[in-house]
C-alpha cells in the first residue's frame, strides 16, 4: 500500500519535471468540415478550413492529417489517417475519407509543421 | 516512429488502466459493469482542471485519480455487500445514470473566443493541454506507459502483499476469508477505491489524448470491454488484462485485418478460447508454469521465499 | 388527472412488452444461473432477418413476425451451444463474458445484412386512434397488448402445462435432482434458450411495430430493458418478470411526461439501482440466496 503510494507520488513528480506547465502561447485551431458521400460506398470527400480562432486568419503552411474515431467505442474503430491536400483559398484542405461504417464519427483533425493542434469534429455519416 | 502506430499505441495504454480497473475487481470475487464510469468521472475532472482551471496536467490527472476513487467509494458503500448479478447489475445502473447526468452537464467558459467545457451530449473539446505545452505524441504515450507501468508494479507489488493476498482469499471464497480473520468490507472498499483510482487516472489520460471527450464514449460496451480483456489475456496476473486489450485494439482494431468480419471472428474466437480456458490466456496455472520454468532458467539464491504461485 | 391516466395506461402498453422480454431473460437465468448478454443480440438477429423479408420482398406484417420469432430462437440456440452447454459449472463469467463476445458478433453479422442505420418496419395495424371520451387508444397498441397478454398466458401454459415444462421447472428448481430423477438437463436448457429467446422475438416483434423502424441499437435496448424489467420484478420469477416490466413501463412513461426524454432512462436506473440496493430480491422475487453459481470464483 505504501509502495504503491510512493511509487504513484514518485511518477506525478516525474511528469511536473518533464512536463511544466508552461504558459505556451501558441495559435489555437479552429475547423469548419463539410463532408458529402462519393460514388464509391462509405467513401466520402471532406472539405475543411483552418482558422486561427482568435484572429480568424486563415491556418496555412501547416500539414493537416485527419483521421476519425468512432466514439461509441474508443480506440476498437480507429482510421488510419490520411493528409488532406491544400486546395483553392489559404486555409482550404480537402480529404477523402473511407469509412467502416455509417453512423457518428469523430474526426481527428491533426494540424503539425508551423503550428501544432488538434481539433475534433463530430460528423454524421449516412443516409439518415 | 510510424503516427498511426503512436496513436494505436497510446490507445491501448489508456484502455489498458480500466481493464486493470475491471480486474482488480475481478480478483475480489465481484464482477463490475460500472469502472466505464470511473473513468468518464476522471477524464471529466482532469479535463476541466487543465483546460478550464488552468492546472498543470500532473494536477489533473491526481484530480481524475481522486474524483475516481472517491466516487468508487461512493457507490461502494450501499452496493458492495450485493454479490454476483446482484452487483454487476447495480453498477451497471450507477455508471448508466453517471453517463446521463453528464449528458445534462453543462458548464463552460470562454478560452480565446472559443466555449469550452462540458456541452452535455455534444461533449468537451478543446482539452489542449497536452497541445499547448508542445508535448509531442511520442512523449505523450511514453507518459501513459510510464504511469502504466507505475501502475503494474504496484499492482505486482500489492498482490505479494497481504492486501494482496487477502484479495484473493475473499475472491476465491469469502467464507474461509471471513473465518481466517479478514475484514471484507474494508478489503472490498479498499479494492473499489484503488479500482477507482485507476480508472480515473487512466480517463484523465484518455481526455488528454484525444482532446476531446463526450457521455456516449463512457457507455456500457467499454465497461464489458474492459471485463472481456481481463478474462481473454487471463486472470493470473496483471498482465492478462493487458495482454487482451493488446489482442483487441492493438491486432484486430489497428490492422484492419478482416476489416468488415473482425467482429464475427474475433467474437467467434473468444467464445472458443474460453471454452478451453475459461481463465484466460495467461490463467493461474499458466503463470505458475512460466514461473517455474523462469526459476529453473533463473535459479535464486534458495534461502530467498519464493513466490509466484498465487 | 386524465393526462396521468392516459400516461399510466401508455406507460402499460410498453410495460407488457418489457414484461415479455424479461419472461424470455428470467427463463434463460432460471434454467442457468448465469446471465446471456446475447439474449438481445439473439432477438436482433430475428428482428433483422424479418427486417430483410420486409424490405427486399415485402413480406406482410404474419411472415415478418414468424421470422422474427424463428430468427430469434435459431440464434438463442446457437449462443446456448457455444456460450452455456460447453461451459463447466462454475464457469459463471467466462460464459457471460463469452455471450457479450456473440453479441458482437451477431450484431456485425447483422450489420452486414442491413448496413443501413434505420429501416422500416411493418406496422402492425393501421387506423386513426380510437377515442374514448378525453383518452385515445391507439389500435396497434391494444393488438400489442392482447398479443402479449395471450403470450403470457401460452408461455404459462408451457411452464405448468407441459412435460418440457415440469422439467424446466425442475432444472430451474435443483438442477441435480432434476437429472438424478432423469430429466435430460442438457435438452431442457436447451429448449429453455429457444423457448426464451422465440417469447424475446416475438416481444421484439411487437415493440418494433409500434416502433415501425429497426436500428442496429435494437439488440443492446433488448438487453438492457429485459435485464432491468427481470431485475426489478426479482430473477427467476415469471409473474415477477412481468410486474418489473409493468412497473417499468409505467414510471418510465411518467418520468418523461413530467420531465422529458432524458428523464426517463435516468429513473429506469435509479428504479434498478435502488431495488437492487434496498431490496436485492426485486419487488416478488425471493432474498439473493440462489446466485450462487453467478460469481467469478470458478474451477
Amino acid at each position: 500500500m505504501k509502495k504503491t503510494a510512493m511509487l504513484s507520488a514518485a511518477a506525478f513528480i516525474g511528469i511536473n519535471l518533464v512536463f511544466p506547465a508552461a504558459a505556451a502561447q501558441n495559435i489555437r485551431a479552429k475547423a469548419d468540415v463539410v463532408c458529402e458521400p462519393t460514388k464509391e460506398n462509405l467513401t466520402y470527400d471532406c472539405k475543411i478550413k483552418l482558422v486561427d480562432a482568435r484572429t480568424n486568419a486563415p491556418l496555412t503552411g501547416v500539414t493537416l492529417t485527419v483521421g476519425a474515431d468512432m466514439p461509441s467505442m474508443p480506440g476498437v474503430h480507429n482510421l488510419r489517417s490520411v493528409i488532406a491536400q491544400a486546395q483553392g483559398d489559404p486555409g482550404n484542405y480537402r480529404a477523402i475519407l473511407e469509412l467502416e461504417m455509417t453512423g457518428v464519427w469523430a474526426l481527428r483533425l491533426d494540424i503539425t509543421g508551423a503550428t501544432r493542434d488538434r481539433v475534433v469534429k463530430v460528423l454524421r455519416f449516412g443516409d439518415d | 516512429m510510424d503516427d498511426h502506430v503512436v496513436s494505436v499505441l497510446s490507445n491501448i495504454g489508456v484502455i489498458s488502466f480500466v481493464a486493470l480497473s475491471a480486474y482488480l475487481l475481478l480478483l475480489t470475487g465481484e464482477i463490475s459493469f460500472g469502472q466505464q464510469a470511473f473513468f468518464g468521472i476522471g477524464a471529466y475532472a482532469a479535463a476541466i482542471a487543465t483546460a478550464m482551471w488552468g492546472w498543470p496536467l500532473a494536477a489533473g490527472l491526481m484530480l481524475g485519480a481522486l474524483a475516481g476513487a472517491s466516487s468508487a467509494l461512493l457507490v461502494g458503500l450501499p452496493t458492495l455487500r450485493l454479490h454476483g448479478l446482484y452487483f454487476a447489475v447495480a453498477t451497471l445502473a450507477f455508471a448508466e445514470m453517471i453517463r446521463i447526468l453528464l449528458e445534462l452537464f453543462h458548464y463552460q467558459v470562454a478560452v480565446d473566443g472559443e466555449l469550452v467545457g462540458p456541452n452535455g451530449t455534444d461533449g468537451f473539446g478543446g482539452i489542449r493541454y497536452v497541445f499547448q505545452n508542445k508535448i509531442g505524441a511520442f512523449e505523450y504515450m511514453l507518459l501513459i506507459y510510464t504511469l502504466l507501468a507505475t501502475a503494474l508494479a504496484g499492482l505486482w507489488l500489492l498482490e505479494r502483499s497481504r492486501l494482496g493476498v487477502a484479495f484473493r482469499m475473499i475472491g476465491g471464497d469469502e467464507t474461509l476469508a471471513k473465518t481466517s480473520g479478514i475484514a471484507i468490507t474494508r478489503h472490498r472498499m479498499i479494492a473499489a477505491a484503488l479500482a477507482g483510482a485507476l480508472a480515473g487516472i487512466g480517463g484523465g489520460l484518455y481526455a488528454h489524448l484525444t482532446t476531446y471527450i463526450e457521455p456516449r464514449i463512457f457507455d456500457i460496451m467499454l465497461g464489458v470491454h474492459a471485463l472481456a480483456y481481463g478474462l481473454i489475456g487471463g486472470l493470473g496476473t496483471a498482465l492478462g488484462p493487458l495482454l487482451g486489450v493488446l489482442i483487441d485494439i492493438g491486432l484486430l482494431g489497428s490492422t484492419r485485418l478482416f476489416s468488415g468480419y473482425r467482429m464475427i471472428v474475433f467474437g467467434g474466437l473468444v467464445a472458443v478460447l474460453l471454452i478451453f480456458r475459461p481463465r484466460g490466456l495467461l490463467n493461474e496455472e499458466m503463470v505458475h508454469r512460466i514461473g517455474s520454468f523462469w526459476r529453473r532458467v533463473w535459479p535464486t539464491d534458495p534461502s530467498q521465499k519464493s513466490h509466484g504461485k498465487t | 388527472m386524465i393526462d396521468f391516466v392516459q400516461t399510466t395506461v401508455d406507460g402499460v402498453m410498453v410495460g407488457c412488452s418489457y414484461g415479455l422480454l424479461a419472461i424470455g431473460f428470467t427463463l434463460i437465468f432460471g434454467v442457468i444461473r448465469r446471465l446471456n448478454l446475447s439474449y438481445g443480440p439473439s432477438i436482433m438477429v430475428g428482428a433483422y432477418l424479418g427486417t430483410f423479408l420486409y424490405v427486399q420482398f415485402g413480406a406482410g406484417p404474419l411472415l415478418v413476425a414468424v421470422a422474427v420469432v424463428a430468427g430469434a430462437a435459431i440464434a438463442g440456440i446457437y449462443v446456448e451451444r457455444l456460450c452455456f452447454a460447453p461451459m463447466k459449472g462454475g464457469a459463471g463469467v467466462a460464459s457471460m463474458v463469452s455471450s457479450f463476445a456473440i453479441w458482437m458478433q451477431l450484431e456485425q453479422a447483422m450489420i452486414l445484412l442491413l448496413p443501413r442505420h434505420t429501416y422500416a418496419f411493418p406496422a402492425l395495424a393501421t387506423g386513426a386512434p380510437w377515442e374514448f371520451g378525453p383518452f385515445t387508444l391507439r389500435p396497434d397498441q391494444l393488438l400489442m397488448l392482447i398479443l402479449a397478454i395471450a403470450t403470457g398466458i401460452i408461455v404459462n401454459t408451457i411452464i405448468y402445462r407441459t412435460r418440457f415444462g415440469t422439467g424446466l421447472r425442475l432444472v430451474t428448481s435443483n438442477q441435480i435432482a432434476a437429472h438424478l430423477v432423469g430429466v435430460n438437463v442438457r435438452n431442457v436448457m436447451l429448449g429453455a434458450f429457444a423457448l426464451a429467446s422465440a417469447v424475446g422475438g416475438f416481444a421484439g416483434f411487437l415493440v418494433l411495430a409500434i416502433d415501425q423502424q429497426v436500428t442496429p441499437m435494437f439488440g443492446m435496448w433488448a438487453t438492457i430493458k429485459g435485464l432491468i424489467a427481470m431485475m426489478i420484478g426479482g430473477l427467476g420469477s415469471v409473474p415477477g418478470a412481468i410486474a418489473g416490466g409493468l412497473v417499468l413501463g409505467v414510471i418510465e412513461a411518467h418520468a418523461q411526461g413530467l420531465v422529458g426524454p432524458q428523464a426517463r432512462d435516468l429513473t429506469a436506473y435509479l428504479l434498478l439501482f435502488l431495488c437492487l440496493v434496498l431490496r436485492p430480491g426485486g419487488l416478488f422475487g425471493k432474498a439473493p440466496e440462489a446466485d450462487g453459481a453467478f460469481s467469478s470464483r470458478s474451477t
